[in-house]
């Protein structure tokens, strides 16, 4: 791996200095450590390697597209054994090469979408036919990025292979890409598949970019027009709303071939475009993410930018990030839901969440200084308030009618389809609704994972904690209990270990002459280790407690006393074991205190072990134990 | 207003017109999905999501209320149903605006910022500290919700403190008890055994009205006069500790509190009860910092209070709602029943039956609780009672002889003896006392403590063991 920048060099010095420059295993594929020398010898070790492009994997592919790249200059081998590859293999492993010819064509390009460019369209035909119906969405969704997948923005293949293809996919679609004629045949189904491929690189930005109201907007109005073609329309509209897709999916100009390399991995111009990468492959190393780099291979990511730094300039970085481009596609997608609505396609009333209500947010949002306007909106409320001539006496109230309808409903637009609760259109009121929308999304999501289980009722809160809750508005409400139980949890686990070293801490004398005994635990069975105390210049066992002629482990005791059943015990497991998010804030308080820290023996007080060691026996108890929980109960 | 029938007998559209509600009573094991198709409707100050249905039952007797004009659609075979246009709606929004002036000058004044001059500028701003006073069937707690839930729906982010005195009505625990919360969110009206929304589970819930946090103090009885001295005591505890919550906060403390009392407090029928319920109302004003006393259609207790109270705070009659349904004793049994049961097992609404497709509604994924019983020795419990079990009346007492008992002495049980009345009773957890020194240990102090839960015991004498039904999380 981290000997390929060096092979790098090495092939830039072409021609090819060493026979076996020393990069074994150098993509991923630890495979072949011999190196091909002859274009035989590649051609069976490619179609090897070929061979176990059996699933989407990503590595593989990878390696295959970077090893091709290496040996472009045998790139008419390369290209014929993908091709005997895919003709080769069962149909549900054809669509893998298919990723592999896209990512070779996409990023290495020169020479290999030339080369393919000349097979291509038979191939994907003949494939096309042979492959289910999931794997036709996926061959169409690449289709589509290769109409723009060149690196100046035009046909990765050429017009030529590209028409062929979606001519044989779509039929009597005469046009197409760039040059399509609007009054041409439009299928639906084309229509459709390619809307879904536009609203789908919509979600991916929207995915990245929560807060694009652009994109939402977008979305919506293109799983409008999905329903209506859906439904059915006209062909002219049809074409209509082909044409002002693509305008609308075409990128922007290429990005100039000079692109900075170092901006490259940052720039990742693919994301929003591939609508298979995720599940699939990388279509090039610029694809190689960060994250991906560190899980796998840290050094890979140097070498593949150096690929890269390399490659830039040949790479097809044109897809369109469709952030960038957003101010464009506005006027394209408006402009093209404008004229659906004016050709009578679309009924500007059957669409209530439609473009014309988002458009009016948008343009709210506009003018509206965001900080400012809670303030002034809260301000105006209070002014509003106080102007309101109510007189309070028994005879006015009965007399006066008041707005009343304005307070409660028409200052505040928005409602909660969930609840009914409403929020100003401002922006802080947008700010308060969508996290209420949080609240209730939390919630369901937490109903829908605990269908089945056993819920009670929880304990209620103790007086402190009650007062010193404070008020917290819906959203944050979750936040608040979850942070009031981990700090309960963090109380129980220091009063645990706190428990646990005092337990430790104590001692029992070793009686003069027992030195040499073996004495067992009851419970543990474990042999007590005698140690001399210096302070007390005596023997003592560590962890030791005397009850009733027997020594037992302090700590083990109070297990077994734990598990004995008290009350106490139980109600706290009660507490440790609750679930998260249950209301219930078992404070200090409410684990019992313990009374007897204070009489705890000190290692130098003979007399203070005796007194607690007749303490245990008097009521089978010691101290060190939580003490019985005073549970009161009153029944007037 | 316009009523249209569906094809199927139990599905009727109404079309209410402005100002108008829709009043509807159900049978026990009846069940009624309301959905607004068009407009916008409210139960109780709750308003009702477009399109949604919302389920009722339980013997519910609720109004859907529409300030616009609304259409709903009713699934469901209400015993009663009709339209009204005459409700007090715009005497409760006119006592709404005015508490929310009284809201907002006390923020302003709580935040330092200048108040708008105004004709009582002058006056010190206080929050509005509400007593809700009225006879039985008046619809006090009614007034409560919708001027609790107008004040969270205004979008000012009040939590006005709802606080309920009537140990008759369960709230958000089970009857018998007094209790206090803080409401973020506008309170539902699905059953009577939840009026108030619910108290919160372990199980999530899609509305914070149903994980509310209240404050809990046990009185032990539905009736008032069975010991007023103990409730006397319970409202002070409960008025200083929600004080104190509020000084906390100056929004929660802008937005004041509503309490919410029982009929007896506002009517006697014996005379010598008189006194105790002045002396209530007193507790009250006193624990809770009353500035504003609402009398809900009683035009004598209005002028009593006048007298008492007027000179010091604002004491206004309300109009009573013409549809508050007169309850009889076996029904609030049935509602105190189904309370408890919906403590511990918490309810569902089945959804009314529709003869075509599915049922109407989401299940409620809150519905079921699942308490966990457990069995424990009797001697890990101690149990209290407060007074003696039935106490005679001190005028019944021969004369010059006092009770042996005192009202408010916690009088430990022995579980095993026969008069216990532990069987099959329902007994409050009461919480630890924060100061567990001896010196601050005192008799009574058990008349202090708030609530943690509640536990139905069975009782087995034979084993000396209790099984007992603990509502807890585990």
């Amino acid at each position: 791996m981290s000997m390929y920048p060096q092979q790098q060099q090495a092939f830039s010095q072409a021609p090819f200095p060493h026979a076996y420059p020393p990069h074994q295993s150098s993509y991923a594929l630890p495979s072949s450590p011999v190196y091909p020398i002859d274009p035989v010898s590649f051609r069976c070790d490619y179609t090897a390697r070929l061979a176990g492009l059996t699933d989407n994997s990503r590595l593989i592919i990878q390696g295959l597209s970077m090893y091709a790249h290496d040996f472009s200059r045998w790139g008419d081998v390369v290209t014929q054994c993908i091709e005997a590859h895919i003709r080769r293999v069962p149909p549900e492993i054809k669509l893998p090469a298919f990723y592999l010819v896209d990512a070779l064509s996409k990023n290495v390009f020169d020479p290999y979408a030339g080369l393919f460019a000349s097979i291509v369209a038979p191939l994907f035909l003949e494939t096309y036919q042979q492959v289910d119906q999931q794997t036709r969405g996926k061959m169409e969704e690449m289709l589509l990025t290769w109409r723009t997948g060149a690196p100046n923005g035009r046909e990765l293949f050429g017009v030529g292979p590209q028409v062929a293809i979606e001519r044989g996919i779509w039929p009597s679609n005469s046009g197409q890409g760039s040059s399509h004629s609007t009054n041409a045949f439009v299928s639906k189904s084309q229509v459709l598949s390619e809307l879904e491929f536009a609203l789908r690189q919509k979600e991916r930005n929207l995915q990245s970019n929560p807060f694009d109201t652009v994109a939402q907007n977008h979305i919506s109005i293109l799983s409008q027009l999905r329903k209506l073609v859906e439904a059915g329309v006209s062909q002219d509209e049809l074409a209509q709303i082909l044409a002002q897709l693509r305008a609308l999916v075409r990128p922007t100009p290429a990005p100039p071939p000079a692109f900075a390399p170092t901006k490259y991995p940052s720039a990742l111009p693919y994301p929003p475009s591939f609508t298979y990468h995720q599940t699939v492959v990388p279509t090039s190393a610029s694809l190689v993410h960060p994250q991906y780099s560190q899980a796998h291979a840290p050094t890979y990511a140097n070498s593949a930018q150096q690929f890269q730094a390399s490659e830039t300039p040949r790479l097809a970085v044109s897809n369109p990030v469709v952030a960038s481009t957003a101010p464009p596609a506005i006027t394209n997608i408006s402009g093209l839901f404008e004229a659906l609505v004016k050709a009578g396609v679309v009924s500007a009333t059957s669409t209530p969440t439609g473009a014309g209500a988002t458009a009016q947010v948008q343009d709210e949002n506009r003018t509206l200084p965001p900080s400012e306007s809670s303030v002034e909106d809260a301000r105006a409320y209070r002014t509003a308030i106080l102007a309101e001539d109510v007189k309070f006496s028994s005879a006015e109230i009965s007399r006066h009618r008041p707005n009343i309808v304005h307070y409660l409903y028409d200052r505040m637009a928005v409602q909660c389809k969930q609840c009914g609760l409403r929020f100003s259109e401002t922006t802080q009121g947008k700010k308060t609704m969508q996290e209420h929308l949080d609240m209730h999304f939390r919630q369901n999501r937490k109903a829908s994972q605990s269908v089945g289980r056993g819920h009670s009722r929880s304990w209620f809160l103790g007086v402190e904690d009650w007062i010193h809750d404070l008020p917290y508005s819906s959203d944050d409400k979750d936040a608040g209990l979850s942070s009031r139980l981990s700090n309960a949890k963090t109380i129980a686990t220091a009063e645990s270990a706190k428990r646990d070293a005092e337990l430790r801490a104590r001692f029992v004398v070793v009686p003069p002459g027992d030195e040499a005994k073996h004495i067992t635990c009851p419970i543990c069975k474990e042999v007590f280790k005698s140690e001399f105390n210096e302070d007390d210049e005596e023997w003592i066992w560590k962890n030791a407690l005397k009850i009733d002629d027997k020594i037992y482990h302090a700590t083990c005791h109070a297990e077994a006393l734990v598990n004995s059943g008290s009350l106490t015990a139980r109600l706290r497991q009660g507490f440790a074991g609750s679930r998260s998010g249950t209301p219930d804030a078992p404070s200090s308080r409410a684990t019992p205190p313990r009374s007897g820290k204070a009489e705890s023996p000190s290692p130098n007080s003979k007399l203070g072990i005796k007194r607690k060691v007749e303490v245990d026996n008097s009521d089978g108890q010691y101290d060190g134990s939580p003490p019985l929980k005073k549970v009161i109960l009153a029944s007037a | 207003m316009s009523t249209s029938n569906h094809s199927s007998p139990n599905i009727k559209e109404w079309v209410l017109d402005p100002e108008t509600e829709y009043r509807f009573e159900l049978d026990p094991g009846n069940s009624l999905a309301i959905k607004v198709l068009k407009g916008h409707a409210e139960v109780f100050g709750a308003e009702l999501a477009d399109n949604k249905y919302y389920l009722f039952g339980h013997e519910c007797k609720a109004a859907v209320f529409t300030w616009q004009g609304c259409t709903i659609e009713v699934t469901g075979t209400p015993s009663t149903e009709y339209v009204s246009d005459e409700t007090p709606m715009y005497a409760y929004a006119n006592v709404h605006l005015a508490l929310e002036k009284m809201r907002v000058r006390a923020l302003s004044s709580y935040r330092g910022s200048p108040l708008p001059p105004g004709p009582d500028a002058e006056v010190d701003p206080e929050p509005p500290r509400v007593l809700v006073l009225g006879p039985e069937n008046s619809g006090k707690t009614s007034v409560c919700k919708i001027l609790t839930n107008y004040a969270v729906r205004v979008g000012q982010g009040w939590t006005p403190m709802y606080v309920n005195t009537d140990p008759s009505e369960g709230g958000w625990t089970v009857p018998g008890s007094i209790s206090a919360v803080p409401i973020t969110a506008p309170i539902g009206s699905a059953s009577p055994a939840s009026p108030l929304g619910s108290a919160a589970t372990s199980a999530p819930t899609i509305l914070s009205s149903k994980a509310l946090l209240p404050l809990v103090y046990w009185y032990g009885h539905p009736e008032i006069k069975r010991n007023p001295l103990l409730m006397d005591r319970l409202i002070r505890n409960m008025g200083e500790n929600v004080i104190e919550r509020q000084d906390l906060n100056p929004e929660g403390r802008a937005s004041g509190i509503i309490v919410d009392t029982p009929s007896s407090f506002a009517s006697s029928t014996s005379s010598n009860f008189t006194d105790h319920r002045q002396t209530l109302i007193r507790a009250c004003v006193d624990a809770f910092r009353i500035n504003v006393i609402l009398i809900v259609g009683h035009e004598k207790l209005n002028v009593e209070m006048q007298r008492t109270y007027g000179s010091r705070m604002t004491v206004v009659k309300i109009p009573k709602s013409g549809g508050v349904v007169e309850l009889d004793l076996q029904y609030r049994q049935r509602v105190h029943a189904q309370q408890l049961h919906t403590y511990m097992y918490g309810q569902v609404i089945p959804p009314p039956r529709r003869p075509s497709a599915s049922a109407v509604g989401d299940p409620d994924l809150d519905g079921h609780l699942a308490p966990s019983s457990s069995v424990i020795p009797f001697g890990e419990l101690s149990f209290l009672r407060i007074g003696e079990k039935s106490m005679a009346p001190s005028s019944a007492l021969p004369i010059g002889a006092a009770r042996t008992v005192n009202e408010m002495q916690p009088i430990p049980l022995d579980p095993a003896s026969p008069g216990s009345g532990l069987l099959n009773a329902i007994v409050a957890l009461l919480a630890l006392p924060v100061h567990l020194e001896d010196t601050e240990r005192y008799d009574e102090e058990v008349l202090d403590l708030q609530v943690s839960g509640f536990l139905a015991m069975f009782v087995s004498i034979i084993s000396l063991f209790f099984a007992v039904l603990i509502e807890i999380k585990n």
